[in-house]
């Protein structure tokens, strides 16, 4: 991995010269790479990226959102993904084809003020993301204390298949569903777990470019420095769902350390 | 025309429910006890274009107030006394929810709320800010900016407004052949007291005090009450719901207690300033 | 512009004891503003000047959103205090002038194609006003809209230089702006190399023209390495190369 050049950008530095593919958050201006954010610039074989330190959540089709509901029509939920754009829920994907206004009562399943996670069904240029809450483990979320982090820094606190999000969750003994969009929710057995948890992952959040931060985030949990990958598949705590994102976000992490 | 509307913030109903059960066992979400102020941190002397001015951050609310002195006619009835007049804005900056433009009549009410807190209380004592009775008086402009919003705007806005009173500067202003020449002398503002507001949220059958934006999207009624050391000079009661008068009276000597301690906070300003 | 006095000593320094060449002091924090997307606070002499970028965001109302490109809104504003006489709130024509014309200079660095029928709003707050507070709330935008992680070309520094007693000075403050002969204010995308915001008060001969906008592009260069140590502070604090660890 270390054929991959990594240094700190903001917009408009020049990260690379030459016949690079400009992949994500970079443009080519002539024979240059230029960074349009602030973040860690990567350079590899493949072509030049960013992964950017700040900004608001794009959607993408089928990322796993965790959502607000904050208003409906006769027809579909409008859902706060912390984006840009509202999403919406139709009723139809609740209630199914033949849903009627005036029959099904839609305050039966959400009302203004639930949480409830979701994949983006539909989202281009020219509309709205579109949510379904059709598949296992979607839907309302009936407990849990909800956070925001900003989303760019969501596949740090995920870490390398994982790791992050699973040490803190043995640590402190609860489950952590996150949401793609930023929005995290935390369920546990006990309220001080609750709070080392909501501590950590305050952690991930600020110190998400540095280096060494999983060893101190295991310093913060009190764990053994190098507990093996394996014992991490514990049993599930608490019962609440998992979101694992089948995006590719996921696997665009901002590991700096050389991790076994 | 004021029209009932829904709360901008929306507060998630796993939040509220969080909320609910820690306020049972008599905690806020965020640790403190329902007579518990956020930190208060003020400066002073901020900006120095202004005769006056403050900076004050309760808990994450900021507010900054400027103070300018000029000179204007009296108010109609009130020929012998110099006009104070307080102003609030709050800037686009200060959340995702404010908007550019003209007060809107929540930015009004706080406007008028901080004005009547200084103006009842008789905390500048305007008699002696006439320069030729009934023509020429000192018109004192205390203008508040609120650059973030999260939460009891009332008495950030109204620290701001007294510290900077307490610690500002008068120029000495005097008359020359039917002009107001500015002597280039100043002297400190005539403070006579010093109001000190305390608001507070009712949740449920909880009152809490220093409300965060979190708590008042959750609130039901919100009360404001300003106080000198010697007597309670103001009231302000807000949003749809409404108070015991058991627990107004409770509230009010909340209020007291707490004003007590702010004030000597400010005061010690004024000394050091 | 006619001046009246000498603002240039002797010894060739101005009446802030600065030379010709030389900056006031410019200091820019970022991210200020809790709730904001993204801000910066910058002191440029005695300028103190807050921007909040709020964004990409919805458009409200919705008929403004465009779809193809992003909406970018500027506001520029004077507190009532940032002024010697109090300034009414309400805003003035040259507001409404500054806003517009600082929104012509941030917007070819910004990429809002990116984000169709969303709006970025940019929100500049003169607390305290010197001369120069566009250029100064220009800089602090641009770094705020970078911390609020928005696709950017470049970034936008902006200085101004201008004629003080028949010499071309960097810079100009308060009173060389009232007093002095002209007044220059420009921003630069130091990468692209292009200008996005000029305009002129006052008269300059054709090589004073070429020597004032040479001398402001160069001030903006300046401007730029601050904003740039500023968000690399904010971002990466004292590191300023990436350490890659060891296997």
């Amino acid at each position: 991995m270390h054929d991959v050049k990594r240094r700190y950008v903001i917009p408009g530095d020049k990260i690379a010269e030459g016949n690079f593919r400009p992949l994500m958050n970079v443009v080519k201006a002539g024979n240059a790479l230029i960074a349009t954010r602030i973040g860690i610039a990567e350079t590899g074989r493949d072509g030049v990226k960013v992964i950017p330190l700040s900004g608001v959540y794009i959607p993408r089709v089928n990322d796993l959102v965790i959502g607000k509901i904050v208003d409906h029509s006769s027809l579909s939920w409008e859902v706060d993904i912390n984006s840009c754009f509202s999403a919406h829920l139709p009723a139809q994907d609740v209630f199914g084809r033949d849903f009627s206004p005036a029959r099904d009562d839609m305050g039966r399943h959400f009302a203004t003020g639930d949480m409830i996670t979701a994949r983006i069904m539909a989202f281009d240029r020219t509309r709205d993301p579109t949510l379904t809450v059709q598949d296992r483990d979607l839907g309302r979320i009936a407990r849990g204390e909800t956070l925001k982090i900003s989303a760019t820094r969501v596949p740090r606190l995920i870490g390398k298949r994982g790791s992050m999000i699973q040490t803190i969750e043995q640590a402190t003994q609860t489950r952590v569903l996150i949401g793609q969009n930023g929005i995290v929710v935390v369920t546990g057995r006990t309220p001080e777990g609750i709070k080392l948890a909501v501590r950590a992952i305050n952690m991930v959040e600020e110190e998400a470019h540095t280096a060494n931060l999983t060893q101190r985030i295991k310093v913060l949990l009190n764990v053994p420095d190098t507990p093996s990958q394996q014992e991490a598949s514990s049993a599930p705590i608490g019962g609440a769902p998992r979101i694992e994102s089948a995006s590719e976000g996921v696997e665009e992490r901002l590991e700096v350390e050389g991790e076994k | 025309m004021s029209s009932s509307r829904r709360s901008t913030i929306i507060v998630e109903h796993l939040r509220k429910q969080a909320m609910w059960d820690s306020l049972a066992k008599g905690k806020r979400l965020d640790g403190r006890d329902f007579s518990q102020q956020r930190p208060l941190e003020i400066e002073i002397d901020v900006i120095k274009k202004a005769n006056g001015s403050a900076r004050v951050k309760l808990g994450d609310s900021e507010v900054i107030a400027g103070i300018k002195v000029s000179t204007g006619e009296p108010f109609e009835g009130l020929e012998n006394k110099g006009a104070l007049i307080v102003t609030a804005e709050v800037l686009p900056t200060a959340s995702a929810h404010a908007e550019p433009g003209p007060p809107d009549e929540e930015v009004i009410e706080l406007a008028r709320v901080v004005d009547r807190g200084v103006r009842e209380s008789e905390m500048i004592d305007l008699d002696q800010l006439a320069l030729v009775p009934g023509k020429i008086v000192y018109t004192i402009f205390v203008d508040c900016s609120v650059l973030n919003a999260d939460g009891n705007l009332f008495d950030a806005t109204s620290y701001a407004v007294v510290a900077s009173l307490l610690t500002g500067k008068l120029p000495i202003l005097e008359m020359k052949d039917g002009k107001v020449v500015d002597t280039g002398k100043t002297r400190p503002m005539p403070v006579t007291t010093v109001p000190i507001s305390i608001t507070a949220a009712r949740i449920g059958d909880h009152v809490l005090i220093d409300p965060s934006s979190e708590e008042e999207g959750c609130m039901d009624a919100r009360i404001t009450i300003t106080t000198t050391d010697e007597s309670f000079c103001a009231i302000q009661k807000g949003s749809t719901g409404a108070f015991t008068v058991e627990q107004l009276k409770k509230a009010a000597e909340t209020a007291r207690t707490k004003g007590k301690e702010v004030r000597a906070k400010l005061k010690e300003l004024e000394n050091n300033g | 512009m006619t001046q009246t006095r000498n603002l240039i000593d002797s010894d060739g320094k101005r009446t802030d004891g600065r030379g010709i060449d030389e900056l006031r002091e410019v200091k820019i924090s970022v991210g200020t503003v809790k709730n904001a997307d993204g801000s910066a606070f910058i002191e440029f002499g005695k300028n103190k000047i807050l921007a909040a970028v709020y964004g990409p965001r919805e458009v409200h109302p919705k008929h403004m959103a465009q779809s193809d490109r992003c909406v970018l809104r500027c506001r520029y504003h004077m507190s009532p205090f940032s002024t010697d006489t109090r300034k009414n709130p309400a805003p003035s024509r040259r507001e409404v002038e500054i806003s517009k014309v600082m929104r012509e200079a941030l917007e070819p660095a910004v990429m809002l194609e990116d984000y169709p029928r969303a709006a970025i709003d940019v929100f500049v707050e003169v607390l305290q006003s010197d001369g120069g507070s566009r250029c100064a709330g220009i800089t602090a935008a641009a770094v705020a809209l970078a911390d609020a992680g928005i696709n950017m070309r470049d970034l936008v520094a902006a200085c101004a230089a201008g004629k003080v007693d028949e010499k071309i000075v960097l810079d100009i403050n308060d009173t060389e702006d009232k007093e002095g002969g002209a007044d220059m204010p420009v921003a630069y995308m130091p990468r692209l190399e292009q200008v996005t915001l000029l305009q002129l008060d006052g008269n300059l001969s054709p090589d004073q023209f070429g020597e004032c906008i040479d001398k402001a592009v160069g001030g903006c260069k300046m401007v730029y390495e601050i904003q740039k140590q500023a968000l690399m502070q904010k971002y990466f604090g004292s590191e300023t190369e990436l350490q890659e660890e060891p296997q």
